[in-house]
């Protein structure tokens, strides 16, 4: 793999047995009910869930403190959400998450998610994350500052 | 894509904020541990530490030049970090397609 390749945006994507308009409601309004919290959260078992709320993703900790993991910079449904992302860091070290949702048939929707803006990160960036605990975010972000220069 | 069979190399290597920081360094390009200790508060002996456990994770390679050895960040570890996250997508995405067709409308 070259530099160029790390860098590139990460697309993954996923066909369900829904409706575009399911499958973009469920993603969307009950985030908290799907997302794998127990594998990747920011409270681990401390956590109260996850929510889209306001414009943002949010997860709520059971004594009362919130994460901010994203800001909805798009939002279209049932087809598009565009959002920064940033689970556990800094808004400053956010990459960019967008999920599209494309019917194939009445009942089957592809989703596809794209994870790029590696390159936003500056090294100023990377100084400011000193405190963070390794983790999901942590790697995320470990992967975000290398990507983001090589 | 290569296929990583133990990604927990690279998340103890990373989990110190002073390697992230060493490796940090040597993003604009290949530097001796000289040059590495000149930029940050730790002994020379700590940095050479760090840069054999960045070596071992696959995050680091070194080189010899002439009488200095230059350390560089190794695209291994790149690769192996970018199929974490590759691996973190499609398990969120399996995750919801499992409730998305589990759940009556």
């Amino acid at each position: 793999m070259t530099a160029q390749q790390t860098t590139a945006p990460v697309v993954r994507a996923v066909t369900v047995g829904r409706s575009q308009e399911d499958a973009f409601r469920l993603f969307t309004e009950r985030i908290g009910d799907w997302w794998p919290l127990d594998r990747h959260g920011v409270y681990e078992g401390d956590t109260a869930g996850v929510f889209f709320e306001n414009g943002e993703v949010v997860e709520r900790s059971t004594s009362g403190e919130s994460s901010v993991w994203a800001e909805v910079t798009g939002w279209e449904p049932p087809r598009r959400i565009a959002m920064t992302w940033h689970p556990g860091a800094d808004p400053a070290e956010s990459t960019l998450v967008e999920v599209d949702f494309r019917a194939d048939a009445p009942k089957r929707t592809r989703v596809e998610l794209v994870h790029h803006g590696w390159e936003r990160l500056s090294e100023r960036a990377a100084e400011s994350r000193a405190a963070y605990d390794g983790g999901w975010t942590g790697v995320l972000g470990a992967y975000a500052e290398l990507a983001g220069q090589a | 894509m290569l296929v990583v069979t133990n990604e927990a190399p690279i998340f103890a290597a990373l989990s110190d904020p002073t390697r992230r920081a060493v490796l940090a360094r040597l993003r604009s390009g290949p530097r001796s541990v000289g040059e590495i200790v000149a930029t940050l508060p730790v002994s020379q002996s700590a940095v050479s530490q760090h840069l054999r456990v960045l070596r071992e994770a696959g995050l680091v390679t070194d080189r010899r030049e002439g009488t200095r050895r230059l350390y560089r960040v190794d695209l291994k570890g790149l690769t192996a970090l970018r199929a974490y996250v590759d691996g973190f997508w499609d398990d969120v995405l399996g995750t919801f397609k499992d409730f998305a067709e589990g759940e009556r409308s």
